[in-house]
């Protein structure tokens, strides 16, 4: 591995995971002097019956002074404005976020609001503005994805001006990630499968990407290897504890590295797509992911060919020669989504043209590509990534992702 | 209590100099490209009016001031922030990775890779202007110097090398 001259990380959280993590909670808020809580959800959560099981695991010392269930699949500006009247309006003085990255950044941006004693968010958007630490936030995911629970990025919509917030700093990362397998034990195959990539892409690419550094390589490898050996039994038996905390623990690590060496163009356009098309972003980035490798293949060699090892394991490691093992990480990766689309009878889709809605409707247009090409290039992963990234590049990658074509590496400009 | 000599840090007057120098010249050659070069023409375009935006070092500068007014017209404001609505901040941490970056020791991707910069606004815009700075850099600077600035140095045609890359330097020297 090769140093890089300068990196800098920060991994501030408390990680609690573990088969009873949950019951962990009262402590840990305690410990931060904070007994008034505010849980922020969605309803597919509220449904699912987690919020109960979040509820039980608190104790007497813990008053919950207010359940909000209404997080929108995307977050915005709306409801975290909503909700920052409501935390003050009931006193609360700590924050629980339990679901998936939408949740979650729809915390962070409240915990910013009520935080700052401000009323419009838009004021904190951009990377470092935050000066300030937060109220205590205990983040209890309910994918194992996103690693919002452990990164310092939160990502709001703002309708009214058709863009979406950025939030970047160290005081966003919440003070506690709780890890229980129980919030993750009634996720269909299909989106095991596809908050798992979602973790992978993290981990590929904060191994790749020009932030990347020796603590996130590490961690990452980590979350490889755990995906490798756990995402197919789990996608197989949904109902294995040890298998979902394996993948909720694989995603907090991936979660580590990228929130301290990003990603790059895996994510500029997976974010893209989900912008314009409405995309679940697992989807995007299973798809994306090995054409993002082919694209920064001449530039990362050497890292991609580390990477075979978490991927594949030492006994295809050993077995490639060290000239063939960058390809063939290419390799394993779309072997590991082709496996996937088998186990959930096609439901996880390996091109862009094969991701639909409930009625079978195709979700990215081929029509759609020069809009999503556009853009990506406001998309500030695009400056971490290895090779540089213009319109023509994005539109040619995302051609050969719908059509599930390997890119030719002959065809793509190199700096 | 023991009396301790006051340390005042270095004022690097000659980084200072040479930073206010450089970000004069490209302040002037953003409002010259954004008129005559369509890669920077096209970038304003899509940036809203009335947009101002500024580069420089935290806490006490040198800065460059860069707006879009109403009309589309693009203007180097100078080197003062005072009395001015900036949409986006573009703030190296010091003036030392400043003058890292605008002496090309690192380039602008590997200096936002390095965390060596507080961004403070829209994330699309900010995107826009480091493109910007991207395409100036190439327009300034000789081939094997621009090489280090940006990642993939650009094939453009002969017309922008040679014609447009003149108008940039002569606009930028006349300040139109």
């Amino acid at each position: 591995m090769e140093m890089p001259e300068y990196f800098e990380f920060c991994g501030r959280v408390n990680l609690v995971a573990g088969h009873d993590a949950l019951e962990q909670i009262p402590g840990l808020l305690l410990s931060m002097g904070a007994k008034n809580l505010m849980i922020i959800t969605d309803q597919g959560v509220s449904r699912a019956g987690l919020v109960e099981i979040l509820v039980q695991s608190l104790d007497s010392r813990i008053t919950v002074r207010t359940i909000q269930d209404e997080v929108p699949p995307d977050s915005d500006i709306d409801i975290v404005h909503t909700l920052a009247r409501r935390y003050r309006k009931n006193t609360c003085d700590a924050i629980i976020s339990l679901g998936g990255g939408s949740v979650m950044d729809t915390a962070k941006g409240m915990n910013i609001l009520v935080s700052e004693g401000a009323d419009n968010l838009r004021a904190f958007t951009g990377a470092g503005v935050l000066k300030h630490r937060l109220k205590p936030l205990i983040a209890v995911p309910t994918t194992a994805g996103t690693g919002s629970e452990v990164t310092q990025v939160a990502v709001i919509a703002d309708p009214d001006h058709g863009r979406k917030l950025f939030f970047t700093s160290h005081f966003l990362i919440p003070d506690a990630a709780v890890i229980d397998p129980r919030m993750t034990l009634t996720l269909p195959p299909h989106i095991t499968a596809a908050t798992a990539m979602d973790a992978l892409s993290h981990a590929v690419e904060a191994s790749i990407c020009l932030a990347e550094n020796p603590l996130s390589t590490a961690l990452a490898h980590d979350a490889i290897d755990l995906i490798r050996c756990h995402l197919p039994r789990v996608v197989n038996h949904p109902d294995d504890p040890a298998g979902r905390l394996a993948l909720a623990t694989a995603a907090a690590l991936a979660g580590m590295a990228f929130s301290n060496s990003m990603v790059g163009m895996v994510h500029t356009l997976g974010h893209a797509v989900g912008s314009v098309c409405h995309v679940p972003h697992g989807a995007c980035m299973a798809v994306l992911l090995p054409h993002g490798m082919t694209y920064n293949y001449h530039r990362t060699q050497t890292q991609l060919a580390d990477l075979l090892l978490p991927l594949a394991g030492e006994e295809i490691f050993a077995r490639t020669a060290p000239r063939d093992r960058a390809q063939k990480a290419i390799d394993q990766v779309r072997q590991i989504n082709q496996g996937l689309h088998l186990a959930t009878a096609g439901a996880h889709a390996v091109r862009l043209k094969d991701i639909t809605d409930k009625n079978r409707q195709i979700l990215v247009p081929l029509h759609r590509l020069p809009e999503i090409a556009g853009t990506a290039l406001g998309d500030g992963s695009i400056f971490y990534n290895p090779e540089d990234l213009e319109y023509d590049d994005c539109l040619m990658v995302l051609e050969a992702a719908f059509h599930g074509e390997p890119l030719d590496r002959s065809s793509i400009r190199k700096g | 209590m023991i009396d301790f000599m006051e340390i005042l840090p270095g004022r690097q007057r000659l980084k200072r100099v040479y930073l206010t120098l450089i970000l004069w010249f490209f302040g002037r050659a953003i409002q010259a490209a954004a008129r005559v070069d369509h890669g920077v023409k096209s970038e304003f375009a899509a940036m809203p009016g009335h947009y101002t935006f500024c580069l420089g070092a935290f806490p006490n500068g040198p800065f460059m001031v860069v707006g879009k007014d109403a009309q589309g017209r693009v203007r180097y404001l100078g080197s003062s922030t005072a009395n001015r609505t900036i949409h986006l901040h573009l703030m190296f941490k010091s003036i030392n990775l400043l003058f890292v970056t605008l002496t090309l020791q690192e380039s602008t991707s590997t200096a936002n890779a390095r965390d060596r910069l507080f961004v403070s606004g829209d994330v699309p815009q900010a995107c826009a202007v480091v493109r910007v700075m991207d395409l100036i850099q190439v327009l300034l600077l000789p081939k094997f110097l621009a090489k280090l600035a940006v990642k993939r140095y650009p094939d453009w045609s002969l017309k922008r090398r040679t014609l447009v890359r003149a108008m940039v330097y002569i606009r930028a020297v006349a300040g139109h």
